[in-house]
C-alpha cells in the first residue's frame, strides 16, 4: 500500500514535469531538423545552427537581451538594496507609503505595467530604444529586489551596524562589511529574479523599444511570420546553458567554493566586459548613431533578403539600421510617437496617408535610373498618381487559398460567399486585419471597399458577424503560412505572396481571386521628411530594384516582384503555374486601398474588435 | 543609524519618476480624448461608457473566467504536485523544485510556439494520433488550447509559493494533529490544508493576475478571435491607434485587480 | 505495585548508519510519574517517540496493556503527547486547539464546549477560549497543550521537554503545577528532560540514560545517593569521584587511607569507584581527619560556599556554610553512610 503510494505519486510529479518540459523537449529536438518543418522530424541536421551564427538579427538581439538583463540586475540589485535598508531604518509614514508604491509594478499587469511606461517615455520625448528599455527593465525589476531583500534586513538585529561602528567602521563599511554580508542571500535571490524577469521579458520590452533595439523574445514575436527552427536552435542553446549553469551551482557545492575564490576576479572580468559592451551597444544603437553615414530602414517582418542589406552596406559604405514592423498601423504608431526612420516600405494606403500628413519628401528619380526596370502595371496607381513620393517594392492582391483536395472547384464560383458555404464550416482561416476582413464583406455585398456609407459598413459589419457565427472561422495571424503548409484547414484568406511560397511549399493548394473584386495592393518605398541622407536613401531605392536584388529578394520572400526581369524569371521558373505570383489586373472590381480619415478608421477598428470580442 | 534613512532617497524619487507619474499619465489620457502621443486637455467620460457597451463587457467577462478556470486548474495540479515534492528528502526537493522552475527561464513565447505545433490540426500529437489509427482532433483555437498554453506557463507560479509554506511547516503540527487522533485524510483537511493557505492565496493571486492580463497567448494559441482584456488593450495601442481608449481599459483592468488583491488579502486576514 | 502499563523489550532505533537505541527495556506502570533523563542525544526523545507512535522501532517490542503495538499508527494510540514546542495550531484558538481532538471523535459540540472549560478551569486559563493561541505567552502556551492533550483521557501523558522553552521562575511553578495535575488525573505521564532538578522534584521513577543505553533506574532518592555507576553520579548533581579497592564488605580503601562503609556484595579487592557528594562532606581540623589538603578557592553560592581543597591526589569540592581561609590546611572528614560505591565502569 505504502509502496503503491509512493508509485503514483512519483508518477504524478513525472507527468506535471513532462507536461513543463514537452514544449521544450520538442523546441530542441525540432532545432536539429534538417526540414524546416516544426512538426514533422526529416532527419538530423546543425542547419539551423549555421543559420543562426550568420543571422545578425539574432545575434543582436541576443547581445541587447544579455546586457540588458546583466545591466538592468546589476543597477536594480544595488538600487533595491540601498533601498530595502534604508527602509528598514525610515519613519513609518514613509516607509509604508514606498512599500505600497513599490508593490504597484507587481501587483499591476504587466500590460498595464508597459503601457504606462511607453506613456512616460513618449511625453518625455525620449527616443525609443536601447536606454528606454533598459530604463524600463530597471523600473519593473527593482521592485522585485526590494521585495526580497526587505524581509532579510527586517529580520536582521537592528545594533549590527550600530556594534559595527562601535568597532571603529565606517557608516560605509558597516553596510559593506555586516550588513550586507547577512542580507547575502536575499539580495542574491533577488538579483536571480530580476535577471530570469529581465531577460525573458516581452511585454514591456515590446512597447518601450524602438528604433530596431529587439531583444530575443521581441525577434521571436515578430518571426510569428515563417517562424523558423534558427530560433529553435537559440533557444536550445540558451535551455542548454541555463539548465547547466542551474544545476552546477545547485548540485555542486564544492563547486561554489573554488568559485568564491575566483570570485573576484569573475567580478573584474565580467564588469569590465560589461562596461565595453555596453559602451559599444549604446554607440551602436543609441545616441551616436548619427555620426556616420547610417540609413534607417523601417519595413514589414520577413518582408526583404537581409542579405541584400550587407551587400548595399558593402557597397556604399554605410551601416543600415534595420527594423521591422507588424502591421502598417504599427509603423504609423512609431512614426508618430516621435520616431524618425529613412526610408519606410508601406502599403499603398499607408502612403496615401503619409502623404496627407506630410511625413514624405518627394523621390528625385533622376538619381533612381533604374526606374526603367519596373513594371508598368505597379506604376502610377491611385495612392500615389504620377510616383511622386514611391518606388514599388512587391504587390500583389487578397484571394482564398483552398484546399484542391478538400474543396468542390465549382464551389470556387461563389467568390467570396465560399467564406460562408456551410460545407467549409470550421475549415477557414480568416485573416486578422480589419481592413482585409471589411474589404471580404464588403466586396461579397457588392460594395467599394473604400466606402464611407454608414449603412454600407454596417451591412458588412452584419456580414462578417454571420459568417462569425455561422461557421467558426479562426482569426489568425501570420501563423496561417505555418498552418496552411501544413494543410491545418481547406480555406484561407491570405496576400497573394504568402499565397506563392505556400503553394511552392504544398502543391495541394492553389489560389483565386473572386470576381467580386479584390483588394489590389502595392507596397512600396518611400522617403522620409526628416530623412537625413537622402542622397543614400535614393540609392538605397535605386539597388533594391536592380535586376539582381529584386531576384533575389522575391526568390527569398515569394511576393510579387515589381521588377520586370525578376517578375518574368520567377514566373517561368521557380513559381511556373503558380497562379498567385501573377496579380490579375483585368478585372475591373478590383481596388487599392484608399487613405481612411481617423473617424473612419476607428470605426473599422473598432467594428471589427467587436467582431472578434462577441 | 540615521545616516541609512538618506539611502531612499533615490529610489524615492525613482518610483515617483517610473512608478507614479506613468500612473497618472494613464489615467490622464483614460479621462481625456484624441490624445494619441500627445496629451490633450479635453476632458471626458466617453471611454468608460464606451467600455460599458456588451461587447467590450463579454470581453471582462471571458477574461475572467479564463482567469479563474486557469487559476482552478492550477490549483488543483500544483497543489498536490506542491505537497508531493514537500514531503521528498531534502536533496530531491532542491532539485524537484529547479526542475519546476527551469522552464520559467526560457522564453515564454518559445514555449508557446512550441505548444503551437504539438496542438494544431496537423501537429505533432495528432500526427502520433494518427500513428495509432485514431483521427485528429482539433486542439488549436480552442479554450483548451489556450488553457493548455496558460497552465503550462503558470504553474509553478502556484506551486513554488505553496510548496514555500508546506515544507516550513513544521513538522510537530501533523505529528500534533496525529497524537490528538487525527488520521491521514483529517490531518490534510484540518491542519496541512489550513496553514497552507497563506501560500496558496499567494499562488491564487500570481496565477490569476498572469492570466488574466496575459496577450501573447491568447493571441497565439487562441487566434485573433480570442480577445481577452490583455489582448484589447494591445489593440487599442497597437492597432486601433486609441490611446486614451486603451489607457482607460488599462485603467479599469488595474482597479479591478486592486480590488481583486485586497478581497485575497482580506481573506487572508480572516484565515 | 501499580498494574504494569507499558513495557518496552529491547528496543533499537537506527537512523541511517548511527544506532541511536541500543536495547531499551522498560516497564512503565499506572499512574506512575516517570522521567527519562539524560544529555542530548541519549536518545530519551526517540524512545518517547516510539511510544507516542511517530517512529517504528528497528527491532524489539512495544506493549501496551500486554498488547504489541509498535506498528500501530499514532492516532489509534491511547497516549497523547505535550510537544517540546507545544505545536499549537496558529489557525485555531485556544479552545478550538483544546477541543480539536473531540471535534475529530465527532463529539457533540455543546459536550466538548463543556469540557473545554473544565480543561481550561483546570490548567487556570478560564475565560481565554477565544484568545489566539499565537499571543499567549510561553507558559499560557503550555497549559494550552496540556489541556489539550489531556481532554483526549488519554492512558499516557507524554511530556517532550514541556518546561525547556520557559524561564526558570516560570518553570519552578509549572513543576508544581505539572505534579499536581497528574495527580489529579490520575494517569500515567512520561516525562522527558535533560535537567537533572526537574527530574528528581517531580518523579516517581527517574529512568537515567545515555548514548542510547538505560544506566539506572530508581526512585529519585536512589538515584541520587545510590548513583550505580560514574556516569549517574556526574550527571546527577556534583560529586566528588574517586577510584579505589573494596577490600571487602563494609570496609574500602581510596587515596591511601581504609575506610568503613555500609555497601557490601562486591568481590573482596574489586576496583570500584566511590562518591562523595560535596555537601556531605565536612571540613575539621586537620587532626581530626584521615585526609588533609589546602583550601585553594572559596566561592559564595547564596546558602553555602563552595569550597576546593587540593589534597595530595586530587581536588575535593565542599559545599558547606562554615568558612575557611584559603591557604588554611584542613581536614575533610565523612561517614560511612556518605560513602557511596559504584562498579567501575569505562571512560565517561
Amino acid at each position: 500500500m505504502k509502496r503503491n503510494n509512493k508509485f503514483f505519486s512519483m508518477l504524478y510529479v513525472v507527468l506535471c514535469l513532462a507536461f513543463f518540459y514537452l514544449p521544450i523537449l520538442v523546441t530542441m529536438i525540432f532545432s536539429f531538423n534538417s526540414s524546416k518543418s516544426l512538426t514533422r522530424f526529416t532527419g538530423f541536421s546543425l542547419r539551423w545552427y549555421q543559420e543562426l551564427l550568420g543571422n545578425g538579427e539574432v545575434i543582436k538581439a541576443v547581445y541587447v537581451s544579455v546586457t540588458i538583463a546583466i545591466i538592468a540586475t546589476i543597477v536594480s540589485t544595488i538600487l533595491g538594496t540601498i533601498t530595502a535598508i534604508g527602509l528598514s531604518k525610515s519613519k513609518k509614514v514613509i516607509k509604508e507609503l514606498l512599500l505600497s508604491i513599490n508593490n504597484i509594478p507587481i501587483l499591476n499587469p504587466e500590460i498595464v505595467t508597459a503601457i504606462s511606461l511607453m506613456l512616460l517615455f513618449s511625453s518625455l520625448g525620449f527616443r525609443k530604444g536601447y536606454l528606454t528599455m533598459l530604463l524600463a527593465h530597471i523600473a519593473f525589476c527593482t521592485p522585485y529586489v526590494i521585495t526580497s531583500v526587505y524581509p532579510k534586513v527586517r529580520a536582521l538585529d537592528p545594533n549590527m551596524a550600530n556594534a559595527a561602528m562601535d568597532l571603529g567602521a565606517t557608516p560605509f563599511q558597516a553596510l559593506t562589511k555586516v550588513i550586507v554580508p547577512m542580507i547575502k542571500e536575499g539580495i542574491f535571490a533577488g538579483a536571480l529574479l530580476a535577471f530570469t524577469m529581465s531577460f525573458d521579458d516581452f511585454v514591456i520590452s515590446y512597447f518601450v523599444s524602438g528604433n530596431g533595439v529587439k531583444n530575443i523574445s521581441i525577434v521571436v514575436y515578430n518571426m510569428t511570420k515563417r517562424i523558423n527552427p534558427t530560433i529553435n536552435a537559440l533557444s536550445t542553446i540558451v535551455i542548454v546553458v541555463i539548465i547547466v549553469v542551474l544545476l552546477l551551482s545547485n548540485l555542486l557545492p564544492k563547486f561554489k567554493n573554488k568559485a568564491r575564490k575566483l570570485n573576484r576576479k569573475a567580478v573584474k572580468i565580467v564588469s569590465i566586459v560589461l562596461v565595453v559592451a555596453v559602451t559599444a551597444g549604446l554607440i551602436k544603437w543609441g545616441f551616436v548613431a548619427q555620426s556616420t553615414h547610417v540609413l534607417k530602414v523601417y519595413n514589414a517582418g520577413e518582408y526583404m533578403d537581409l542579405s541584400l542589406l550587407e551587400d548595399f552596406e558593402k557597397e556604399y559604405d554605410c551601416t543600415i539600421v534595420y527594423e521591422t514592423f507588424e502591421s502598417n498601423e504599427m509603423m504609423y504608431t512609431k512614426l508618430s510617437s516621435g520616431e524618425t526612420y529613412d526610408v519606410l516600405i508601406p502599403s499603398d494606403y499607408m502612403i496615401e496617408r503619409l502623404i496627407k500628413e506630410e511625413y514624405l519628401q518627394a523621390l528625385d528619380w533622376k538619381e533612381i535610373p533604374n526606374k526603367k526596370n519596373l513594371l508598368d502595371d505597379v506604376m502610377n496607381q491611385s495612392y500615389d498618381p504620377g510616383n511622386r513620393y514611391s518606388c514599388p517594392y512587391f504587390w500583389g492582391t487578397v484571394g482564398i487559398l483552398y484546399d484542391k483536395t478538400v474543396v468542390d472547384e465549382a464551389d470556387l464560383k461563389d467568390g467570396w460567399n465560399l467564406l460562408r458555404n456551410p460545407k467549409y464550416k470550421g475549415n477557414i482561416y480568416m485573416y486578422d486585419s480589419e481592413r482585409d476582413s471589411f474589404m471580404i464583406a464588403l466586396k461579397a455585398l457588392g460594395y467599394s471597399m473604400n466606402t464611407t456609407n454608414e449603412s454600407e459598413i454596417e451591412e458588412a459589419y452584419q456580414w462578417l458577424i454571420d459568417q462569425r457565427d455561422t461557421m467558426d472561422p479562426i482569426y489568425a495571424g501570420d501563423d496561417v503560412i505555418d498552418n496552411m503548409i501544413s494543410g491545418n484547414k481547406a480555406l484561407a484568406v491570405v496576400y497573394s505572396g504568402d499565397a506563392s511560397y505556400i503553394i511552392s511549399e504544398n502543391p495541394n493548394l492553389d489560389y483565386f481571386t473572386p470576381e467580386q473584386g479584390t483588394n489590389r495592393w502595392y507596397d512600396a518605398m518611400v522617403i522620409t521628411k526628416d530623412c537625413s541622407e537622402v542622397q543614400l536613401a535614393h540609392e538605397f531605392i535605386n539597388f533594391m530594384i536592380s535586376d539582381k536584388s529584386a531576384l533575389s529578394n522575391t526568390e527569398e520572400v515569394g511576393y510579387t516582384s515589381t521588377v520586370k526581369s525578376a517578375f518574368e524569371t520567377m514566373k517561368e521558373g521557380d513559381y511556373a503555374g503558380i497562379s498567385s505570383y501573377i496579380p490579375d489586373t483585368t478585372n475591373l472590381n478590383n481596388e487599392i486601398f484608399a487613405y481612411q480619415k481617423p473617424k473612419i478608421k476607428q470605426k473599422f477598428a473598432e467594428l471589427w474588435t467587436k467582431v472578434k470580442a462577441k | 543609524m540615521k545616516q541609512y534613512r538618506n539611502l531612499i532617497k533615490p529610489y524615492l524619487v525613482w518610483a515617483f519618476v517610473v512608478i507614479v507619474i506613468p500612473l497618472i499619465l494613464i489615467a490622464l489620457y483614460a479621462f481625456t480624448e484624441d490624445g494619441n502621443e500627445v496629451l490633450t486637455f479635453s476632458f471626458t467620460l466617453e471611454n468608460f461608457r464606451k467600455f460599458l457597451e456588451a461587447t467590450y463587457m463579454s470581453v471582462i467577462f471571458k477574461s475572467f473566467k479564463l482567469g479563474i478556470l486557469t487559476t482552478v486548474i492550477c490549483l488543483g495540479l500544483g497543489y498536490p504536485l506542491a505537497y508531493i515534492i514537500s514531503k521528498c528528502p531534502e536533496k530531491s526537493q532542491s532539485l524537484l523544485i529547479l526542475l519546476v522552475t527551469i522552464p520559467e527561464w526560457i522564453n515564454m513565447l518559445l514555449r508557446t510556439y512550441a505548444w503551437m505545433n504539438l496542438l494544431s490540426d496537423n501537429g505533432i500529437i495528432n500526427h502520433l494520433l494518427g500513428l495509432l489509427g485514431i483521427s485528429p482532433v482539433t486542439m488549436m483555437y480552442t479554450d483548451f488550447s489556450v488553457v493548455v498554453g496558460l497552465v503550462c506557463n503558470f504553474m509553478p507560479f502556484m506551486i513554488i509559493p505553496i510548496h514555500t509554506s508546506l515544507s516550513k511547516m513544521d513538522k510537530s503540527f501533523i505529528e500534533a494533529a496525529y497524537d490528538l487522533g487525527a488520521n491521514k485524510f483529517q490531518t490534510f483537511t484540518k491542519v496541512i490544508w489550513k496553514l497552507s493557505i497563506p501560500g496558496v492565496l499567494n499562488g491564487i493571486m500570481m496565477v490569476f493576475l498572469l492570466s488574466i492580463s496575459t496577450f501573447v497567448i491568447p493571441k497565439l494559441l487562441g487566434g485573433g478571435q480570442y480577445m481577452l482584456i490583455g489582448n484589447l488593450i494591445e489593440s487599442q495601442f497597437i492597432s486601433v491607434g486609441d490611446w486614451n481608449f486603451g489607457s482607460a481599459i488599462s485603467l479599469i483592468l488595474a482597479v479591478l485587480i486592486l480590488i481583486f488583491m485586497s478581497l485575497m488579502k482580506k481573506m487572508d486576514k480572516d484565515e | 505495585m501499580m498494574n504494569k502499563l507499558i513495557e518496552l523489550k529491547n528496543l533499537t532505533k537506527n537512523f541511517d548508519d548511527q544506532q541511536v537505541l541500543r536495547g531499551i527495556n522498560l516497564d512503565i506502570y499506572e499512574k506512575e510519574f516517570l522521567t527519562l533523563l539524560g544529555p542530548s542525544g541519549c536518545g530519551k526523545t526517540t524512545t518517547l517517540r516510539i511510544i507516542a507512535g511517530f517512529e517504528e522501532p528497528s527491532d524489539g517490542e512495544v506493549l501496551f496493556n500486554g498488547i504489541e503495538i509498535s506498528k500501530l499508527p499514532p492516532y489509534k494510540r491511547e497516549v497523547n503527547t505535550v510537544f517540546q514546542k507545544y505545536a499549537l495550531f496558529p489557525h485555531l484558538n485556544v479552545a478550538e486547539n483544546i477541543g480539536f481532538g473531540l471535534n475529530l471523535k465527532k463529539v457533540d459540540k455543546t459536550v466538548i464546549a463543556q469540557k473545554v472549560e473544565r480543561m481550561l478551569k483546570m490548567v487556570g486559563l478560564e475565560g481565554f477560549g477565544k484568545r489566539d493561541v499565537t499571543l499567549l505567552s510561553g507558559g499560557q502556551q503550555q497549559r494550552v497543550a496540556i489541556a489539550r492533550a489531556l481532554i483526549n483521557e488519554p492512558k499516557v501523558l507524554l511530556l517532550d521537554e514541556p518546561l525547556g522553552a520557559l524561564d526558570a521562575k516560570i518553570r519552578k511553578q509549572m513543576q508544581v503545577e505539572l505534579k499536581k495535575i497528574q495527580q489529579e488525573v490520575g494517569i500515567t505521564f512520561i516525562y522527558v528532560t535533560h535537567d537533572q532538578e526537574e527530574a528528581l522534584s517531580m518523579s516517581d521513577t527517574v529512568v537515567v540514560m545515555n548514548n542510547g543505553e538505560i544506566q539506572q533506574i530508581g526512585s529519585p532518592t536512589d538515584i541520587y545517593n545510590e548513583p550505580e555507576n560514574r556516569f549517574v553520579a556526574g550527571f546527577i548533581g556534583e560529586s566528588n569521584i574517586i577510584e579505589g579497592t573494596m577490600i571487602r564488605d563494609y570496609l574500602v580503601a581510596f587515596d591511601g587511607f581504609e575506610f568503613e562503609c555500609v555497601d557490601k556484595g562486591f568481590e573482596d579487592n574489586e576496583e570500584i569507584e566511590v562518591v562523595l557528594r560535596p555537601e556531605d562532606l565536612d571540613i575539621v581540623d586537620p587532626g581530626q581527619a584521615k585526609i588533609r589538603g589546602i583550601v585553594r578557592n572559596i566561592t559564595f553560592k547564596g546558602v553555602h560556599y563552595e569550597i576546593l581543597i587540593e589534597t595530595e591526589l586530587r581536588t575535593y569540592m565542599v559545599h558547606t556554610t562554615d568558612y575557611a581561609e584559603v591557604g588554611r590546611e584542613v581536614g575533610l572528614k565523612f561517614g560511612p553512610e556518605d560513602i557511596h560505591v559504584m562498579c567501575k565502569m569505562g571512560s565517561y
